[in-house]
């Protein structure tokens, strides 16, 4: 059995409808567009979708449409507008955690290639200040690129680690997405029984998460907004990051008011035990979701 | 690091657009300018002073205009977000003769001169939607100067 099938059997009783999440990985995962409102308004950008030939359904988030057919050969000049982005319907369930508003300091820690940062500053109607940091060189070539397509002014685009970053501001909000294993976008092939979309590699990743949550964390102003997720639903990367945190740092976790159907954080794994706080954060479940499947947890300083 | 622009330097840029554009001067009012190589940046002004973190900086803002050999040329980002507000050289033009600018480069406009200030940069829209910059030239030519990804898009598309 492969290592993924492996880990989501330790899953089995804690994922509802496992059997049910087994056939959906073998379905290929949706597109969807989010409409940029800082160059169109919802009904224009609609409008021209259709008139460009592509069908779509309405998801619970207003500015998400669901893509249900379009020809991939012919461009989207929406696209180059800039007035949309695709982006899973579940990566922009941190953003909405996080709440920005016009007029705040935000910080997007791991930011590339920009999908929530790009969202944090329509949130922000462009107002305020947000900080778009990421690691990677290569990754902020198509940060700036999808900022600059945006058409977004509020934003100043930064290259650092982020464990390490310092930046002579403090923020009212600040979102880690952190780097992680993937696990809520991998696909099955229905023909192979291989899977699909694995991220290759043996980072350590949950020392990389939880420096990065306790940096994150001293960045924020006393009573700000910290979001953590990750695309993954490794309790290493997920809860056992979050647990860290509730023991190196003064933090509480927030309840999610999202409008998307999610399950609570899980405080029991194998012989471990989390805090019973840790049920406020959110499990998305790509078949309870149709999407990629993520972890949301939102922590107040 | 990019530079913040003095009080006449913001000038220069504003009446730029003033003048070639009609766009009012007070849509830069809520912005700070700041030059970084040959592009001049439009960053959302903060209520404190904003600091480059040291070693990290990367960019700031939308860059919207740049000087191409001593002329200012406003950038595609910039007409697509507010190029609703100028009121001048503005040419629409439908899907089919934008297809023939994206796929020749350069195409010939038989009232080009009658509807734009040449020689000049214009603003290229189709129906409502601004698209990016075009290089209005005696003699009716229209040379295209969107970005190369968009140009390529561009000239698959067919009118529907």
């Amino acid at each position: 059995m492969q290592p993924f099938l492996k880990t989501l059997e330790e899953y089995r009783d804690l994922i509802p409808g496992f059997q049910e999440l087994l056939e959906h990985l073998q379905k290929p995962l949706p597109v969807y567009f989010r409409i940029n409102t800082l160059k169109t308004n919802l009904e224009k950008a609609k409008a021209f979708l259709k008139d460009e030939g592509v069908d779509f359904e309405e998801t619970p988030i207003d500015e998400v449409v669901k893509v249900l057919y379009h020809d991939h050969q012919r461009p989207l000049l929406s696209y180059f507008l800039g007035y949309i982005y695709p982006q899973a319907i579940s990566s922009c369930l941190p953003v909405l955690a996080l709440d920005p508003k016009p007029g705040e300091t935000v910080l997007d820690l791991c930011a590339a290639p920009g999908g929530k940062a790009t969202y944090i500053s329509q949130k922000m109607q462009d107002r305020g200040f947000l900080v778009a940091n990421d690691r990677k060189r290569g990754r902020i070539t198509s940060l700036l690129s999808n900022v600059k397509r945006l058409g977004i002014t509020n934003t100043l685009v930064t290259q650092g680690r982020g464990e390490h970053l310092l930046l002579p501001y403090s923020f009212h909000k600040v979102l880690v997405d952190a780097p992680c294993s993937g696990q809520g976008k991998y696909r099955i092939d229905p023909n192979t029984g291989q899977v699909k979309h694995m991220v290759k590699g043996k980072t350590n990743l949950s020392a990389i998460q939880k420096a990065l949550i306790k940096h994150a964390f001293d960045m924020l102003r006393p009573g700000g907004i910290l979001v953590y997720s990750t695309c993954t639903l490794n309790v290493e990367e997920n809860e056992e990051v979050i647990e860290f945190l509730l023991n190196k740092r003064r933090a509480s976790l927030a309840p999610l008011d999202l409008p998307v159907e999610h399950e609570p954080g899980i405080t029991s794994f194998k012989e471990k035990r989390y805090h019973e706080q840790i049920r406020l954060a959110g499990r998305f479940y790509p078949h309870k979701i149709d999407s990629v499947g993520f972890f949301v947890a939102k922590i107040v300083k | 690091m990019p530079r913040l622009l003095s009080d006449d330097q913001r000038d220069i840029l504003a009446g730029f657009f003033e003048e070639r554009f009609e766009i009012s001067r007070k849509i830069f009012q809520d912005f700070d300018m700041f030059a970084f190589s040959r592009q001049a940046f439009l960053f959302r002004r903060q209520p404190f002073e904003i600091k480059w973190p040291e070693g990290a900086f990367v960019r700031c803002g939308l860059p919207f205009v740049r000087n191409v050999a001593g002329f200012l040329k406003p950038t595609t980002v910039f007409i697509q977000r507010f190029g609703r507000e100028a009121r001048r050289n503005v040419l629409e033009l439908d899907l089919e003769t934008i297809t023939s600018l994206c796929t020749e480069g350069e195409i010939s406009l038989p009232t080009l001169s009658e509807s734009v200030d040449v020689p000049g940069y214009v603003m290229v829209k189709f129906k409502k939607h601004h698209l990016g910059t075009a290089l209005a030239l005696e003699g009716n030519r229209l040379l295209c100067r969107f970005p190369k990804a968009m140009r390529q898009a561009l000239s698959r598309l067919t009118a529907r």
